[in-house]
This record gives structure tokens, C-alpha cells and sequence, in this order.
């Protein structure tokens, strides 16, 4: 994932590339249109998504409940609906701590080099030998269920990525004439890392947060899935398709809705960080 | 050469059609059992597989009667507190040493004195254990203890074979030996414990007529119905409530059910706010709407309850009613409680679907009193870490049962009890319960149990909201497999056909 | 060669150590106590001191992490809490199982991306393009418990033609075994097929523009020949890298998938362990796993460097 200093002309030619390439642009609009969703849950929904309803368990889905009602008489639009926000908001946040602490992880570590970098490096290189789901999975156990503290776990996990990519970025880039002239001035290390650096990494570090988002995304309705994310009523998609995994043969339809929603969100963060890498990533073009 | 290669063939054909005539009987659990020792076990599902391998000092039957097992006669002092047991002759375990009063001896202080005993407090009466003669043994206790007999017809009857115990010591677990119908020949950890018929089983009217059976755990419940319906195993339990219209209206399957011993309730924290104050117990108790319950989550296939003895209990009374939900009654203990406006607690509950629903539906009603109920979904090993630790406001908590009433009551309601997660005391009660465990008269017991219940169920320490039934699910090629409230599948019996 | 290989090694030490005192510690600070689980219902407070007692589990923490350590580096990975079985014998029965749904979920997609990748990398640019890329990406979003349930759905409940879960051991009936393992390794298979493709259309890109390759067309070598001969050949390379990043996501996706068809491997073997707070159990599992991935990206390294020897720095 290397990429070339990126001048005015090049970002201007990434962009054009980007908005060329249809699949990133559609991407984007569907994040753009479950930000909406997420945003104006209350007035989208038509119905309350924890409201039981004993009469109506577990309905096909008609005019008034479009996608059929669940074990205990909800609506099923509704609570997708609703769902979009946990979703979201952990993907989001959880991705935004995790780059925010990776890059200055990686930052340190690419910059001084030696024995910050060794010690950096090593406890990041043990973080990745966990299988991911494994590490969240024992996070949230310790940590109790709860959707900040699956977010806290997400976080965690996600934590070495940013830090490899990060130092591998600094490590090249440091070797480079505006870094060598800026440290000749006198500019000091702080500074030149945050004003001359970072700026020149963040393509890269983008990318990785679009794809990470979408792995977030997945691992929140995995714990959510595990009984291990969002607590009830509260809906989540992933404890939604776990409920009705129960159901599959009476009332497929409470899991279709949740299912789909998970892929489309996570095609549209995936869609989107894969049309940026080729737009920032020239090697990739004829 | 291709004659060779033929008659190969055949031979190999051969085997497998012999292979194939070897007749199983396969099981399936939702868990696999833990600990296969009868001393250290503590699980449910344990006493599935121990029942085959084991027999036990007596048994007691779908009524729940006390029947003879190794032991074929006992007499009890009038006091009640000397037990004398005549004991099966010419019976060998599995290893082909003999069974002897000795043998129950050496089991009995096994499960006494061993220091991890799972079996100490059911065995806490017995003070001395005397053997009178080979086939002959006495038990005297410290003081009457009714449940006794009970208590022998389980875990703590088992006997084990001593020459096994001292050759494997703790890994004994791993290769039990016993005197009943089938013996242990592997386990495969979550895979399956495989058992063979002895052939040989003292009880000549009920020998197996298969070979194998084959326990195999699956802890999805959907699984374990679609692995049944599918034919992979003949026989399964327990089922989930959404699955026994499947099974009961499936052409091969059939569905068995008896209502069990044990019973289902939320334990209140009476140590701290806000369940430290008996008006709010009492108003949150008023609004629950048991039938929902009943209807929503388990489909009918529950019995609504208010007390901790089943129909099929030997106390049961028909002196405590189930009423519906009772709003009015709850706004005024809110303000006898002076929480006029509601308050708001957190339920623990473990992780699993029906536990989820189950936990939504106390929530929906709680707020019918403007009670904000929150829930939080933990692991089952947390929820009893916490629930010791008095670290909760309210739990979702069950009992298995026990054929003796005791079981069921005792250590809830005690104080300082076992399981007493509440924190309840209340020394009418205590009095109440220790004298009926010393009363073998079951009509008197009743009626002290019929006491102890009234306050208890005032007091809504721990109300109680349903009884579960026993349910197993078949291939109508089992014939046979007795249904007992305990729950047990007791496969000596069974035909394959 | 030989000394960036000794050095990497030589990192590996510290990395590993601070890998069990990880496991060591995050297991232990999983609330919870295995002593009151086991007792389950009938858990009283001498009995649970005397079990903790039983289990070492009183002894102070540093005490347990070092006689554990020992142990490790003897071979040897103790006792399970629940059963004293031995846990070397308990992993390396459930392995084989993981190792073959791991294994025929890479079949899969390889099955998958071999072809998808090389189509792609070859009509760069059009609609099949974006339309594999599409397929490809979906791949790695289906999320794989949202792939089984569906497969489960479709196949058993629907057509009645697989049962839904269920497990026989090749020896046992190696026909029943496959046609179980066939939609879990496809649930786990796509992810990685999605991933796989995606990369081999970025090397065969490559590999495409480079010199030898227009070379070989120059000289007359047919379309084919220069993708199979010479393209596909180059662009392992990367396959197999990704093959070992991919390990850490199969064992991920192993938990989730065992735990949907009922699949008694290494994945519901750690839920279990967790579930029950089955410290020695729990460390063996996540300890072993960590090796294995650990292992797998060190060769993948080595392999890099002695092929591109930019990756030599320092």
C-alpha cells in the first residue's frame, strides 16, 4: 500500500478517478443515505421498535408491517431501522478512537525508531497474533455487554492496523527531501510530524478507516450475535438475525431484513474504501 | 487377480453390513455433561448419562414414589433417624468386582468426606453408616431428615466402583464404572459419550435391545430439532418451546411431555434499594401477567406458577392462586412504598434468546407501572458470580427440581441458604422449614409448607412465575422410554424397533 | 538471508512472551469464577474455597502465570478445570476438524477467486469488471453468520437436500463428512474468496504490464500461455500471503461458523472454555492460535524477503 507523494495536481486526478469509478460513488451514497436513516430514525420509523404487541407475534409482512412483525409483536422495519444507529455509531466511533491512537502509535514508532519503535512494535505484532473475533470476543466478556463496551472492545482490536500502516508510511516518508530539509531547518519532531507528515499519509490511513468501519460494523453484529453487544430492547441487527435464526423455518422474514441491511452497509463502507485505494493508488492504473 | 480384488470388495462389504446391524441409540442434549462423576457433579444434564451408567440405592417412579433399586427393601426407625438397607445380592460392576454393603459404605463417605463433594449438604444427616452384613447396611442420622430417601434415589445413591476409583482417582470422571444397564466405552469432549450395552444387567425384564447409546450435545436448540427431524438422533431434550409443534406434528417424530419438578422466578435483591423495601417487591410482583408468559414465549407449553412446588410435588396445594396482573394493587404499594412515580432496577439475565424474550416480556409489564425496568444479558458464569456477591437488583433464575419438596424450597428461603441469591430472612419461615424437613408425615408437611408459603409469597422475595414441563422429543421407532417428572430418560427399558 | 530470519526469530521471544502474559492476564480478568460455575446451583462457600483450593486457583496470580509458563515450555498445557482431561489431548482432537473446515474453505476459494481474480485482471475496466469487483466485495461484507443461516434455510429447511448441522469424522463415513462440511466451508469460504480475487487482480495487473511478460507476447506466446504460463505463476506469490493473513480471519470466522452447524472444532471449544472460565483451557486455545498465526506471518515474511529483497530494510 504504497503510494506517491501526492501533490495539488495528483489529489485533483484522485478525485476525478474517484468520481469516475461508479461502484465508489455508490458506495458512498448508500453510507450517505443510512447516515440519513440513522439521523431521523424517529420520523422514518412508523412504528415504536419496542413496542410488544401479544396479538401480532410474528407476522408475514403485510401493507401495515412491511417486513413482518417478531417473537413478541414488534415491527421489523421499525427496529432496522433504529438498528442503522448502533450500527453506525459503532463502526464510526470505535474506528475514529482506534485510527486516532493507531496513527500516533505509528507515528511515534516510525519517527524515533529504536527502542520506542521495538517496544511499539512488539505488543502491536502480539495484538495481531489474536484472531480478531477471539480478542473481542474475550473484551467484551471482561469488560460486561454493553454497546459502549463492544465499541470499546471494536477499538481495541482495531487498534494495530492503523499502527502498522501508519509506520510504514513514516518510515518511507521520512527518508524524503521535505522531511530531511524541514528537519534541517530546525522544525522539531512534533511538528514535523503533524504538519508535514501526517498530511502526506493520510491517503492510506482513509482507506484503512472505510475498510475498518466495515470490519467494525461486522464484529459489532458478530457480539451483537453472541448476546455480547447492545442489551435489549434495544435493537441491533446482529441480536435481531440471532433471534430470529430461531425462527428461520415459521418466519424467515425476521431474518432477512437485518441480514441484508448488515451486508449493504458494510458492501457500501467496502465499495467505497476500495474505489479510493485505486484512485489514490496510481500503481493500480494503466 | 480380479477375483482378488472381488472377493476384497465383498469382505469389505461384509464388514460394513456387519457394522451396519450394530443398533444405535442416539441422544441428543443441549450441553455436554461436564463431570461424570457423581461426586463431583453439579450439572443437569450430567444426571442423563450418569442414570445408565449408575444404579442408584433406590429409584423413584413417574409418581415419584420410592422404588426399590440396588437396595430391594429398607426399614426406617420411628424416630426417623435410623435407616436400614437389604441390598441386592450377586451384583458386579462393569470392572467385574462385586457390589457389597462395603462398597455402599465406601461410597457414601466418598461423597462425604471428599473434599470438592458436590454431595456434602444432601448427606449433611447421616452421622454414622454401619455395615450389618454383606447385603446389609444401617444409616443413623443426627436428627430426622424426611428427604433422605430422595436424596438416595440421585446422585448421591449412585454407587461407583471403588477398585475404579482407586485406580484412576481424579480422573475417574473419564472412566466411570458402575453396575447399570450400559457401560462407558468414550468420550469425545462436545462431541459425544458413547455407551454399550452390558448384556448382562441384573434386571432381566428390562435389557436394552441395541447395542449402542450415543449422547451427542447440541446447544443450539434449533439444531438439536432439526437433527431429530432429520432422523440423526431417535431421541432429544429438553426442546425449545418454539420447536414442539414441529416435532408434534411431524409423521415420524412424536412428543412426550409430564410437568416437571422444578420452577422458574426472578430472586430479588433484599439487601439493598430498591427491592430492600418489601411494598416495591410486592408492586413489581403485582404486574406480572403470567399467562402472557406462557403464551408468548413458551406457547402454551408452561404451567403458569406462584409457588415452588410443581402439580406434580407431593406438597402441592391448590391454596395459592395464580392471579392476573393487578395494576391497582401495584400503584398502591408504589406509594405505600413511597415510589408513587415508579423506580428503576436492572435484571440480570444469562445469554440465550428465550432468556432475552423472556426478560422483555417482565420489562413490557414492569412498565404498565411505570417501572423502568433495564435488562443486562451476561454470561451464565458472571450471572452467579454476581448473583453471590449480592451484585444485582434482580435476577431471571431457575431451579431443576427435586422429587422431595425440600429440594425445592429449603436453601431459597433459609436464611444464609445455598440459594438464597435474595438475601431473604424471615425467622417465622426458617422455623417453619426446618421442622417440615424433619416431618416424614407428608400430610402434616404440607400443611407446614402451606405456612412457610404464606409468608414467602407475600414477602415476594422471589416470586416465582412458572413451572417448565418436561418435554422429549422422539422417533416413533423408540418404544418404551418411560417419562419421568425428574426428567431423566431412563433407556434400560427401551425397544428399538 | 539467513540473519533476517535469526533476527525475525529473535523478535519472536518477546513477542511471544508478552503473547502469554496477554492470554494469562486477559484471562484472568474475565469476571467470573470458574470454582462457582462448576458448582453451578449447588455452590457453598466452603465447597468453593476447598474447589479453589483443588484447582490452584488461591494461589497468587504471578505464582500461577509461572508454574503455567513451565509447564507450557515442557510441552505440556495442563488440565482442563471441568474434567481434568488433559488439554494437548483435548486441542489436538478438535484441530483436525478446524484444520479440514479450514482447509476446504480455502478450496473453496480458491475455487472462487482463481478464475474470478484472472477475469478481472483481463477485462480490466468494463462492466464484467465491475461486476465481479461487485460480487467479490459482496463476499467480504455477506456476514458469514448471515451466509450459514441462509444456507441452512435454503438448503435444509427449504429443499430438505443437506442436514442443517452435525458432524461425522472422515474415518467414521468420509461421504457424510463432506456433504456436512459443505456449507460451512462455503459460509467460511467467501470471505476469503472475496479478499483472494481482489488481490490476485491486483498482481496479475502487474504482473501483466511487466517486462518478461511483454516479452513472451512479443515472442507469440497465446493469450493463455502468458496468463497460466507466466502471469499466474507470478502472482502466487501474493496468494500466498494472503493465505496466511487469512489465517487469523478463518479462525475468527471458525467460532461463529463451528457455533452455527454445531461443528465440535477449536471455535466452540474456546466459546466453551470461555463460557465456563476454564482458565488452562482458555490460555491453551488462544496461546495455540496465536502461535499458529504467529508462525504462519513469520514464514510469509520469510518467503517475501528472500524473494523481494527491498523488504530487507534496516
Amino acid at each position: 500500500m504504497k503510494t506517491s507523494t501526492p501533490t495539488p495536481s495528483t489529489r485533483n486526478k484522485a478525485l476525478e478517478r474517484f468520481i469516475r469509478n461508479r461502484l465508489a460513488v455508490t458506495g458512498l451514497i448508500l453510507i450517505g443515505v443510512f447516515v440519513l436513516i440513522a439521523l431521523f430514525a424517529q420520523v422514518i420509523a412508523p412504528f415504536d421498535p419496542i413496542q410488544q404487541n401479544y396479538e401480532q407475534l410474528l407476522q408475514p409482512p403485510s401493507s401495515r408491517h412491511w417486513f413482518g412483525t417478531d417473537n413478541l409483536g414488534r415491527d421489523v422495519l421499525s427496529r432496522v431501522i433504529y438498528g442503522t444507529r448502533v450500527s453506525l455509531s459503532a463502526g464510526i466511533i470505535a474506528v475514529s478512537l482506534a485510527a486516532l491512537i493507531g496513527v500516533l502509535l505509528g507515528l511515534s514508532a516510525g519517527f524515533f525508531r529504536g527502542f520506542v519503535d521495538e517496544i511499539i512494535m512488539r505488543i502491536i505484532d502480539a495484538m495481531l497474533a489474536f484472531p480478531f473475533l477471539v480478542l473481542a470476543i474475550t473484551l467484551a466478556a471482561i469488560l460486561g455487554p454493553s454497546l459502549q463496551n463492544a465499541m470499546l472492545a471494536i477499538t481495541v482490536v482495531s487498534i494495530p492496523v492503523f499502527a502498522r500502516v501508519t509506520r510504514g508510511q513514516v518510515l518511507s516518508e521520512r527518508e524524503r527531501d521535505y522531511v530531511q530539509a524541514a528537519t534541517a531547518l530546525g522544525a522539531n519532531d512534533a511538528r514535523i510530524m503533524l504538519q508535514h507528515v501526517l498530511p502526506n499519509i493520510a491517503g492510506p490511513i482513509i482507506i484503512q478507516s472505510t475498510l475498518s468501519i466495515a470490519g467494525a460494523i461486522l464484529a459489532e453484529s458478530s457480539l451483537s450475535f453472541l448476546g455480547l453487544g447492545v442489551q435489549p430492547p434495544t435493537p441491533s441487527w446482529g441480536e435481531m438475525l440471532n433471534v430470529a435464526r430461531g425462527y428461520l423455518r415459521d418466519a424467515p422474514w425476521t431474518a432477512i431484513a437485518p441480514g441484508i441491511l448488515i451486508f449493504i452497509a458494510v458492501l457500501a463502507f467496502n465499495l467505497l474504501g476500495d474505489g479510493l485505494r485505486d484512485a489514490l493508488d496510481p500503481r493500480q492504473q494503466s | 487377480m480380479k477375483v482378488f480384488v472381488v472377493a476384497g470388495i465383498l469382505v469389505t462389504f461384509g464388514a460394513l453390513a456387519t457394522f451396519a446391524q450394530e443398533r444405535t441409540l442416539n441422544v441428543g442434549l443441549d450441553a455436554d455433561p461436564p463431570n461424570l462423576d457423581p461426586a463431583l457433579s453439579s450439572a443437569f444434564v450430567d444426571r442423563q448419562v450418569q442414570n445408565q451408567i449408575y444404579d442408584k440405592l433406590v429409584d423413584i417412579n413417574p409418581k415419584l414414589k420410592i422404588i426399590p433399586m440396588l437396595a430391594t427393601a429398607w426399614k426406617v426407625s420411628d424416630l426417623g433417624t435410623t435407616y436400614t438397607f437389604t441390598l441386592r445380592p450377586n451384583i458386579k460392576f462393569h470392572d467385574g468386582t462385586p457390589f457389597d454393603a462395603n462398597v455402599v459404605k465406601f461410597n457414601l463417605e466418598r461423597y462425604m468426606t471428599l473434599d470438592t463433594s458436590r454431595r456434602k449438604g444432601e448427606l449433611a444427616s447421616i452421622k454414622e453408616i454401619k455395615v450389618l452384613s454383606p447385603t446389609s447396611i444401617q444409616l443413623n442420622l443426627k436428627f430426622p431428615f424426611a428427604p433422605l430417601l430422595a436424596v438416595l434415589s440421585d446422585r448421591s445413591g449412585m454407587m461407583v466402583s471403588p477398585a475404579a476409583v482407586a485406580k484412576f482417582g481424579k480422573d475417574f470422571t473419564n472412566n466411570p464404572v458402575g453396575t447399570g444397564p450400559f457401560k462407558f466405552v468414550e468420550r469425545r469432549r462436545q462431541d459425544r459419550i458413547i455407551l454399550e450395552n452390558t448384556n448382562t444387567y441384573w434386571d432381566t425384564a428390562n435389557r436394552p435391545n441395541f447395542d449402542k447409546l450415543v449422547y451427542r450435545p447440541f446447544p443450539d436448540g434449533d439444531v438439536r430439532a432439526a437433527n431429530l427431524l432429520s432422523g440423526a438422533i431417535q431421541v432429544m431434550t429438553p426442546i425449545d418451546p418454539k420447536d414442539l409443534k414441529a416435532i408434534a406434528e411431524n409423521t415420524r417424530t412424536e412428543l412426550a411431555s409430564i410437568a416437571g419438578l422444578g420452577f422458574q422466578g426472578i430472586p430479588l435483591n433484599t439487601t439493598k434499594p430498591p427491592f430492600n423495601n418489601k411494598a416495591l417487591r410486592q408492586a413489581f410482583a403485582a404486574t406480572l401477567d403470567r399467562e402472557a408468559i406462557d403464551r408468548v414465549v413458551f406457547q402454551g407449553s408452561v404451567t403458569p406458577a406462584v409457588t415452588p412446588f410443581p402439580p406434580g410435588s407431593p406438597a402441592y396445594t391448590k391454596f395459592f392462586q395464580v392471579n392476573p396482573p393487578n395494576l391497582e394493587l401495584a400503584k398502591k404499594k408504589l406509594a405505600e412504598g413511597n415510589q408513587p412515580n415508579g423506580f428503576s432496577f436492572t435484571m440480570l439475565i444469562a445469554t440465550g434468546t428465550v432468556n432475552a424474550q423472556l426478560a422483555q416480556l417482565y420489562q413490557a409489564f414492569a412498565k404498565t407501572a411505570n417501572i423502568d425496568m433495564k435488562i443486562e444479558q451476561i454470561e451464565f458464569g458472571t450471572l452467579l458470580a454476581r448473583a453471590d456477591k449480592k451484585d444485582f437488583d434482580a435476577l431471571a433464575l431457575g431451579w431443576s427440581g427435586r422429587p422431595d419438596p425440600d429440594g425445592n424450597i429449603f436453601d431459597f428461603f433459609v436464611t444464609g441458604g445455598v440459594s438464597n441469591y435474595s438475601g431473604y430472612s424471615n425467622p417465622r419461615v426458617d422455623k417453619l422449614l426446618q421442622l417440615a424437613r424433619q416431618t416424614r408425615d407428608i400430610v402434616i408437611r404440607r400443611d407446614i409448607y402451606e405456612d412457610a408459603l404464606e409468608n414467602i409469597v407475600s414477602d415476594a422475595s422471589y416470586p416465582i412465575t412458572y413451572f417448565q414441563k418436561v418435554n422429549i422429543g422422539k422417533l416413533k421407532t423408540v418404544d418404551n422410554l418411560p417419562l419421568n417428572p425428574d426428567g431423566i430418560m431412563r433407556f434400560k427399558s427401551v425397544k428399538l424397533n | 538471508m539467513l540473519t533476517f530470519a535469526l533476527r525475525r526469530l529473535l523478535y519472536a521471544i518477546p513477542t511471544l512472551l508478552i503473547v502469554t502474559i496477554m492470554v494469562f492476564s486477559l484471562v484472568r480478568i474475565l469476571p467470573g469464577n470458574p470454582a462457582l460455575l462448576m458448582l453451578g446451583e449447588e455452590a457453598s462457600p466452603e465447597l468453593v474455597a476447598a474447589l479453589n483450593r483443588d484447582l490452584g486457583l488461591d494461589k497468587p496470580l504471578y505464582e500461577q502465570y509461572f508454574s503455567w509458563i513451565t509447564k507450557v515450555f515442557q510441552g505440556n498445557l495442563g488440565e482442563s478445570l471441568r474434567n481434568n482431561e488433559s488439554i494437548t489431548k483435548v486441542v489436538l482432537e478438535k484441530l483436525p476438524t478446524t484444520l479440514e473446515l479450514a482447509f476446504l474453505a480455502m478450496l473453496v476459494a480458491l475455487v472462487l477467486a482463481i478464475p474470478a481474480g484472472i477475469f478481472t485482471a483481463v477485462k480490466r475496466g468494463g462492466a464484467a469488471d465491475s461486476a465481479v469487483t461487485v460480487l467479490a466485495l459482496s463476499g467480504i461484507s455477506l456476514p458469514n453468520f448471515f451466509l450459514g443461516v441462509l444456507l441452512i434455510y435454503f438448503f435444509s429447511v427449504r429443499l430438505g437436500w443437506i442436514p442443517p448441522s452435525g458432524y461425522v469424522t472422515p474415518a467414521e463415513n468420509l461421504g457424510q463428512n463432506l456433504l456436512l462440511m459443505l456449507m460451512p466451508a462455503v459460509t467460511l469460504g467467501t470471505g476469503t474468496a472475496g479478499v483472494l480475487t481482489r488481490f490476485l487482480r491486483g498482481s496479475m495487473l502487474e504482473v501483466l504490464t511487466q517486462d518478461f511478460v511483454r516479452t513472451a507476447r512479443a515472442k507469440g506466446v497465446g493469450a493463455a500461455g502468458v496468463i497460466f504460463g507466466h502471469a499466474l505463476r507470478n502472482a502466487f506469490l501474493p496468494i500466498l500471503t494472503i493465505f496466511g493473513l487469512q489465517l487469523s480471519a478463518l479462525l475468527s470466522g471458525a467460532v461463529i461458523t463451528e457455533q452455527i452447524f454445531s461443528i465440535p472444532g477449536f471455535g466452540r471449544l474456546l466459546v466453551e472454555a470461555v463460557a465456563t472460565r476454564d482458565y488452562p483451557l482458555l490460555q491453551g486455545v488462544v496461546l495455540l492460535s496465536s502461535i499458529a498465526i504467529f508462525i504462519v506471518s513469520f514464514l510469509v515474511d520469510i518467503l517475501y524477503a528472500s524473494v523481494d529483497p527491498r523488504i530487507r530494510y534496516q
